[in-house]
């Protein structure tokens, strides 16, 4: 599904150059769980947006689903990201000004699929991810864990092919940590291919391979399952 | 999509509800102000828009180029319809002459009314060219024949009530006592907004029957009256060229020997008739609610125009400011499929609905606005108007303009966010645009500070005027006039006699108006030096033997005339230096050519101001009543009352109108106090300073709401600076110096800009006094440190609270 090689990263300032990506390279087949690992500043979240079709790489090729699309321009990606990934991020980042229901019912909107059928798909994911009786409350109203439920239902309402996960469970406690990785696997079971960035081994071990970089380079490659 | 933009837009307005206010506050004013003055625009532009044919209806006026000005005059001489009636180029010529009679009757129900007003006499191409609906009487024959007349609907009901209007025609109406007329005809009012305000239209041919028939038979050439009006219907073709050059040709023909000498031309012009209702040059019918004016509606346009700005700034500089607050949406947004498009569309939605919602309170603030500013809105202008079509379409795109002029620009940064930036945390943009957001700061200030400035040095220059030494009394003096419709000297005489028995008054004379009034009388006098002739007009004043005493004119040589009725003249120092007398006392004695008789100069007056003082001293003269076996100059009887204290001035008052009813029982007195007169003279600049209190008033509100705006933004960044700052051991006084102090320079800035661009303003407007206020510096320093004390207030409002806060609080949320 997804297949990048020698995938380059530059951050410029006016004087140093880092190096955020350093000809990386590997792939990911669909239905697969892989759980990205490493110290701070190695690159994972760099990667995670190039994944995301957010950030542009400098360098390198990235094929989804066997096309390049590292050249595509903000409405080509943009397209491409609406209808094929969902994003589960540390922070949650749901939209404060809006509701439960109303933060799931976003990306059906950017879709173009019509209220009716919004709201069944809508309610079908509340009631899947058991947020069902909070769908009118404001996410300040809400614990953490149920943050990340309805950031989950939000990731996965559109039925995206991937996931792309930062960090999920990093501001969670371990109850909800957990009950949010169940939620990936039963997800990941149902087809759905996943990449994780985390920094908890625990967590990682839920994947069917753990790659770890350094430097923006992959150092090792466990298979797990 | 547009629901859940809205949904939002609702939420972010409720949840940011100070900078909600200050946006809403300020496009509200800048709204209200722009309704308001859309509306008289609209009313304004609208004046017979509605005749058949309007664009090829014009008014033929008459143009004087002396070497002392241009002179206009909206009649024609009697001659002229003759002379182009025939011309190709028309298609009706239609000439009418404004009587106003004295009175009117319809003896058969014996009914009197006095003074009737817009009646006309008209020839009968009068409603070929205006368009009127007859709805009874025949409109084919109309006004051929002496002794018709035809009415409007309103005036025939008027004077014939309880009649059918059928059942009026071929009624009788007797003009001045002896005008016969029969009523051939009934005319719809018009219904649209018309200068053409006609109510009573008596047939041309029954001029010969009144005072006026030497002059409509002679149709003298060189005389024009403004009584004389022309108007003509262009053809469709007609060629403009030919008809100027026409005129023209006609005007040298026809022009007088004394006007070739002096080199004065005439000009005959084609007025269109929508610019009738705007061109002060030559006025309109009806002055009851005075005159239209282009460069009043462009001013307001301005003023409406800068608040409308202002309102537009701080919706653009706290939307930008705010920016970093709305960054985390506009990620999440980004990530799940929203497009830079829609994001902008997004924002424009919420400016809008911002925008809506200001509309809303401007409609309600408009009907009040509308009473406040009475003075400068035209009476006829009703809220109603809002109703019309194309001010419904006016209002929706000045919505849109307004929504795109405040949202396009934080629309576009905030739509410009990157994404993996803001899911970071990693925001600058906020702050990247701080110059614009100080630019805009010290513009908003400077448009302030501008008005600030001027209306100070308005009200200085009103005060000047108000205040100035007209040159005679005019405190305690009342004129009492005698009514229009009286033309007997014995009982104004009689009058004056019986006023002496009041003991409050001091002094009394008759006269013409005070020696200072809206009115002149100008005549042509020459002065022969050996074989040079010098040449010259003088204003004509009329007054008794008290006249110069009673307003405590200075008498500088010789005396005042011997009685009321010997031709003498006193002319004042302005004549006497015109005419070249060495001195006050050089001129006694010597005479002036006046109407083909050598008069003699008794006596030489001070100056003193015949009218505002907009207008330089002018060559005067003051004579007595020489013709009162025919009609007389003395229309006034001006009192000097003991003392001004409102007590015994009610008591006069009081007491003159007493003697008024004696003498003349059947009319209201009319009376005008001499320094109230004076202080008419400026209404038009108190106008003026009024509409620049508001405009200053409400600049400096929506400017100071944007600061604070501002204020309230950078204090809350800065609260952690602040907290550390304490506990290093920084003052209050220290915090609240380092706080204020970028705002105030930028405020100092605009006090910088301002100046210049006031000072020319306001010297531009001061060249239309011959007598003008300086334009002091003080004015300006106090206007700059006015300004910095408000936003200093401002400012320290939301500072000193931000200073005083435990910093402990502020420190422990990191």
């Amino acid at each position: 599904m997804i297949q990048i090689t020698d995938l380059e990263k530059f951050y410029r300032t006016e004087e140093v150059q880092t190096i955020a990506l350093n000809k990386l390279s590997f792939g990911v087949k669909e239905g697969e769980f892989v759980a990205i690992m490493g110290p701070s500043g190695c690159g994972k979240s760099t990667l995670l947006n190039i994944l995301g079709l957010l950030d542009d790489p400098d360098g390198g090729s990235f094929k989804f689903n066997g096309e390049e699309v590292s050249g595509y321009n903000e409405r080509k990606r943009s397209e491409l990201r609406k209808h094929n990934i969902g994003f589960v991020f540390q922070s949650f980042n749901l939209i404060d000004e809006l509701t439960v229901f109303e933060n799931v019912e976003l990306p059906l909107i950017y879709t173009g699929v019509k209220p009716a059928e919004r709201k069944k798909k809508v309610e079908a994911v509340l009631e899947k991810m058991q947020i069902m009786h909070r769908r009118n409350h404001f996410p300040q109203q809400l614990s953490g864990g149920q943050q990340q439920r309805v950031a989950v239902a939000r990731a996965v309402v559109n039925n995206p092919k991937l996931i792309l996960a930062d960090e999920p469970t990093g501001n969670l406690d371990s109850t909800n940590g957990n009950e949010v990785m169940d939620l990936l696997i039963d997800l990941n079971e149902a087809g759905t291919t996943i990449i994780m960035v985390t920094h908890s081994e625990h967590d990682a071990k839920y994947s069917h391979r753990i790659i770890r970089m350094l430097d923006g380079q992959k150092v090792t490659e466990n298979i797990l399952a | 999509m547009i629901k859940n933009y809205f949904k939002i837009a609702w939420r972010n307005i409720v949840k940011h509800k100070v900078f909600s206010f200050i946006n809403v506050i300020g496009l509200t004013i800048g709204l209200s102000a722009s309704f308001v003055i859309g509306l008289m625009i609209y009313y304004d532009y609208t004046f017979d828009n509605f005749h058949k044919d309007g664009d090829r209806i014009y008014r033929i006026v008459t143009d004087f180029k002396e070497s002392e000005g241009e002179f206009y005059n909206s009649g024609v001489t009697l001659a002229l319809k003759g002379a182009i009636e025939e011309n190709s180029n028309f298609e009706a010529t239609s000439e009418f002459y404004r009587e106003r009679p004295m009175k009117v009757e319809n003896r058969a129900s014996d009914l009197e009314f006095k003074l009737p007003k817009f009646v006309i006499f008209a020839d009968q191409d009068y409603f070929k060219i205006f368009d009127y609906k007859f709805i009874a009487g025949d409109n084919v024959k109309a006004l051929h024949n002496p002794n018709e007349v035809i009415l409007t609907k309103e005036r025939a009901l008027k004077y014939f009530p309880n009649t059918e209007v059928s059942e009026i025609i071929g009624k009788t109406l007797v003009y001045n006592d002896s005008v016969n007329t029969k009523v051939t005809g009934i005319v719809e009012n018009f219904k649209g907004r018309t200068d053409i305000v006609f109510q009573e239209f008596i047939s041309y041919p029954t001029l010969l029957q009144t005072r006026l028939r030497e002059n409509i038979i002679k149709k003298n050439w060189n005389n024009t009256n403004s009584n004389s009006q022309l108007f003509v219907k262009l053809k469709a073709n007609a060629d403009l060229a030919s008809i100027k050059s026409r005129f023209k040709e006609l005007a040298t023909e026809h022009a007088d020997e004394q006007d070739i000498k002096y080199g004065q031309e005439r000009i005959f012009q084609l007025q269109p008739l929508e610019d009738i209702h705007f061109n002060e040059n030559y006025g309109i019918y009806d002055w009851t609610n005075g005159q239209a004016s282009k460069s009043l509606l462009q001013n307001l346009v301005f003023v409406a125009l800068f608040l409308l700005l202002l309102g537009c700034i701080n919706f653009i500089n706290l939307n930008t400011a705010q920016a970093t607050q709305r960054a985390k949406e506009i990620g999440i947004r980004k990530t799940l499929g929203s497009t830079r498009k829609q994001l902008m569309g997004q924002f424009m939605g919420e400016t809008f609905l911002l925008v809506i919602i200001s509309a809303v309170l401007s409609l309600l603030l408009s009907r009040w606005l509308i009473t406040v500013f009475s003075d400068f809105v035209p009476a006829g202008l009703s809220f109603e108007l809002f109703k019309a079509p194309i001010v419904v379409v006016g209002v929706i795109i000045l919505l849109v303009l307004v929504t795109i002029l405040s949202g396009f620009y934080p629309a576009i940064v905030l739509s410009k966010f990157n994404t993996v930036s803001v899911l970071k945390n990693h925001l600058g943009v906020g702050d990247k645009k701080v110059g614009l957001r100080k630019f805009l700061t010290v513009f908003q200030f400077t448009i302030a500070q501008v008005f600030i400035i001027a209306t100070l040095l308005v009200g200085k220059q009103i005060n000047y005027l108000l205040s100035k030494d007209m040159g005679f009394k005019t405190d305690a003096i009342v004129s009492v006039y005698k009514p229009i419709e009286e033309g007997s000297l014995e009982k104004i005489e009689l009058y004056a006699e019986k006023l002496t028995s009041i003991p409050e008054i001091k002094s009394i004379s008759l006269g013409g108006p005070p020696p200072a009034s809206q009115s002149s009388n100008i005549t042509d006098m020459r002065r022969m030096i050996d074989d040079e002739e010098i040449y010259g007009d003088m204003q004509l004043l009329a007054g008794d033997t008290k006249y110069l005493d009673l307003f405590e004119i200075e008498l500088l040589a010789g005396r005042v005339y011997r009685n009321d009725t010997v031709r003498e003249l006193v002319i004042n120092e302005a004549a006497r230096k015109y005419f070249r007398f060495k001195s006050p006392e050089d001129a006694i004695g010597k005479t002036l050519l006046y109407e083909k008789e050598y008069l003699p100069i008794v006596g030489v007056t001070g100056d003193f101001h015949q009218s505002s003082l907009r207008s330089d001293i002018r060559p005067m003269t003051l004579r007595g009543d020489w013709y009162r076996g025919m009609w007389t100059y003395f229309q006034a009887t001006h009192i000097s009352l003991k003392s001004d204290s409102p007590e015994n001035l009610k008591n006069s008052l009081a007491k003159i109108e007493n003697v008024y009813k004696d003498v003349y029982p059947e009319s209201d007195m009319r009376l005008e106090f001499v320094d109230e007169a004076v202080e008419r003279f400026y209404k038009r600049e108190k106008k003026i300073s009024k509409l620049l209190n508001w405009s200053t008033g409400l600049s400096i509100l929506i400017s100071c709401l944007g600061l604070l705006g501002l204020v309230i933004y950078t204090t809350n960044r800065r609260v952690k600076e602040i907290g550390v700052r304490k506990v290093l051991g920084a003052s209050l006084l220290q915090i609240n110096t380092l706080l204020c102090k970028e705002f105030l320079i930028l405020v100092a800035i605009a006090f910088i800009v301002a100046s210049p661009i006031a000072w020319y303003g306001i010297n531009n407007w001061l060249q239309d006094f011959a007598y003008k206020t300086n334009i002091s510096f003080w004015v300006f320093l106090n206007s700059g440190c006015a300004m910095i004390l408000f936003a200093l207030i401002v400012i320290s409002a939301k500072t000193l609270q931000a200073a005083n806060a435990n910093p402990v609080d502020s420190l422990r949320s990191e």
